[in-house]
């Protein structure tokens, strides 16, 4: 366990500076920052809205829209294969794997690395919209917000949009292991994607693991069984494909 | 007792390529030995074996008289590496780049300032590894290698970009640590001269087959008892053509006995 937790520190140290670092930073705030934009361009409206019921549930609502359709997934895409592709530019998957650690250590540091930035960007995704709601309360006329701020429903929210891409995660972690060039996982990752947007109008369309997201907002205009748990599926395609690419991982013939 | 040993090893590629025949490398401890080969002759996928980055086909390796594949973990722990060019993270300083080795080695933090000392780099401050020069880089490189105090250091072609003073400097370093710590090293190059002024021991690889291996002096040896007749002439083509006529063995080769003559010689019969 211990050395588990040395090779994570190592990994997290790796990303410092990266672009898969700022990109949690930026999506993160991304959405927050246009929706407080807009909020500013219809001004006259924000002090009846600022100091309505339903504040948070408005501005969760609009946030998540926006990025549970798009930019999540693209997002996860692009950092999951950033991760990976660290190791491939600097060409140091040869350093790596002769240091004193188990390759299981290694899998899991990484993985465990992307989980922690997907946590570190849901976090700042949510300080994002409530400095959204907060900082209008700064100019002259408009309240602070009357409402508390819904923490429980919120987690339990994010919570499952977090399940929804764990499978995004764990096979775009499987292909950008496999592959040195970079548009592989990319493409492979936007193809999926796409493919998961013409999967919802199909009554199957939840085995394509990366429409869970889109599923959350796009349920009652899909055509997917409304009885199936995709929760359910995504930590089962999680699982599967966690393990599958630990096999690929472990019996690859070159290390470097 | 040797540091490192390998025993038949055989390694193929796709294609059923081979590409190490039987290789029985011995690497004594407390020795500094010369891995000496043209390019594509089987250094580096030796050294790669020998790390665990390839994967064994065939054949037995054995560091510090334990199984590899056995103890890989307790091994790698005292054993410190440069595969070809050095594996630095770019968008990190040289501090940040040993301190992420720094953690997993679990060697004290002043390591880090040691190393650099040791190798020149002692003030690069703020300045990440992608700006470093190629000399730069491969002593950030031996740096890294060295992180972990091992007891038996590899490297492949360390003297790589290198300036002259560089090289001079990087050969007594490695003396040093030959000497003052016991290390023993093994290191691959191209460079004959520098590697004749430094190694005790040879290795001499071709074509995936182990041509000789002992100490400089054997080899040197060896190759004055199977010197035969040196005839000096004007006409050396002209010279053999008469010679193998007359049912003699006979071939053209540089009046030196320098390490380059001797690995020519091999390589070429």
């Amino acid at each position: 366990m211990r050395s588990f937790v040395y090779s994570f520190q190592s990994e997290w140290l790796k990303k410092r500076r990266t672009a898969s670092s700022w990109l949690v930073i930026a999506g993160g705030f991304f959405i927050p920052v246009i929706l407080l934009i807009s909020r500013f361009v219809d001004f006259e409206t924000l002090p009846v809205v600022n100091g309505g019921p339903h504040l948070w549930e408005f501005l969760y609502g609009r946030s998540w829209q926006f990025m549970g359709l798009f930019l999540l997934p693209m997002g996860v895409i692009l950092a999951t294969s950033l991760v990976t592709q660290l190791e491939f530019r600097n060409n140091s998957w040869k350093q790596l794997h002769a240091t004193p650690q188990t390759l299981t250590t290694i899998f899991f540091a990484k993985l465990a690395v992307i989980l922690v930035m997907m946590l570190q960007f849901f976090v700042l995704f949510n300080i994002g919209i409530y400095l959204c709601g907060v900082i209008p309360a700064l100019f002259n006329g408009v309240p602070y917000p009357k409402e508390a701020y819904p923490w429980v429903a919120f987690l339990r929210g994010n919570g499952r949009f977090f399940v929804d891409c764990l499978p995004i995660i764990a096979l775009q972690y499987l292909i950008s292991l496999q592959f040195r060039n970079f548009l592989v996982p990319i493409g492979a990752g936007l193809g999926l994607y796409v493919a998961s947007m013409i999967a919802i109008f199909w009554k199957y369309g939840y085995v394509v693991p990366y429409c869970y997201g889109a599923l959350n907002f796009l349920r009652n205009n899909s055509k997917v069984d409304p009885n199936v748990n995709f929760q359910t599926w995504a930590v089962g395609y999680f699982v599967v494909l966690t393990v599958v690419g630990y096999v690929l991982y472990m019996t690859k013939k070159e290390k470097g | 007792m040797y540091c490192l040993e390998t025993d038949r090893l055989t390694h193929t590629f796709s294609g059923d390529t081979i590409v190490l025949d039987q290789i029985h490398l011995q690497v004594p401890t407390g020795s500094i030995y010369g891995f000496l080969g043209p390019n594509g002759a089987g250094k580096t996928t030796t050294l790669r074996l020998v790390l665990g980055l390839l994967k064994k086909k065939q054949g037995e390796i054995r560091v510090f008289g334990k199984r590899f594949d056995r103890d890989r973990l307790s091994i790698l722990q005292r054993v410190g590496s440069l595969i070809e060019t050095p594996s630095l993270y770019g968008h990190l300083t040289a501090v940040e780049n040993l301190t992420l080795l720094q953690k997993i080695y679990r060697c004290p933090k002043e390591r880090i300032g040691e190393v650099l000392e040791l190798v020149g780099l002692p003030d690069t401050g703020n300045k990440k590894a992608s700006q470093f020069s190629l000399g730069m880089r491969q002593r950030l490189g031996i740096a890294i290698a060295l992180l972990n105090n091992p007891s038996f250091l590899i490297l492949d072609e360390p003297t790589n970009g290198l300036d002259p003073n560089g090289i001079i400097e990087m050969r007594e370093l490695l003396r040093t640590l030959n000497k003052e710590r016991g290390m023993t090293i093994l290191l691959s190059s191209h460079l004959l001269s520098e590697i004749e002024k430094l190694v005790t021991h040879v290795g001499i690889i071709s074509k995936g087959k182990l041509l000789f291996q002992g100490t400089l002096e054997s080899l040197l040896h060896q190759r004055h008892a199977g010197a035969a007749t040196l005839i000096e002439t004007s006409d050396a083509v002209r010279a053999v053509e008469i010679l193998k006529k007359n049912g003699l063995d006979a071939r053209i080769i540089r009046q030196s006995n320098d390490l380059e003559t001797i690995f020519i010689d091999l390589i070429n019969n």
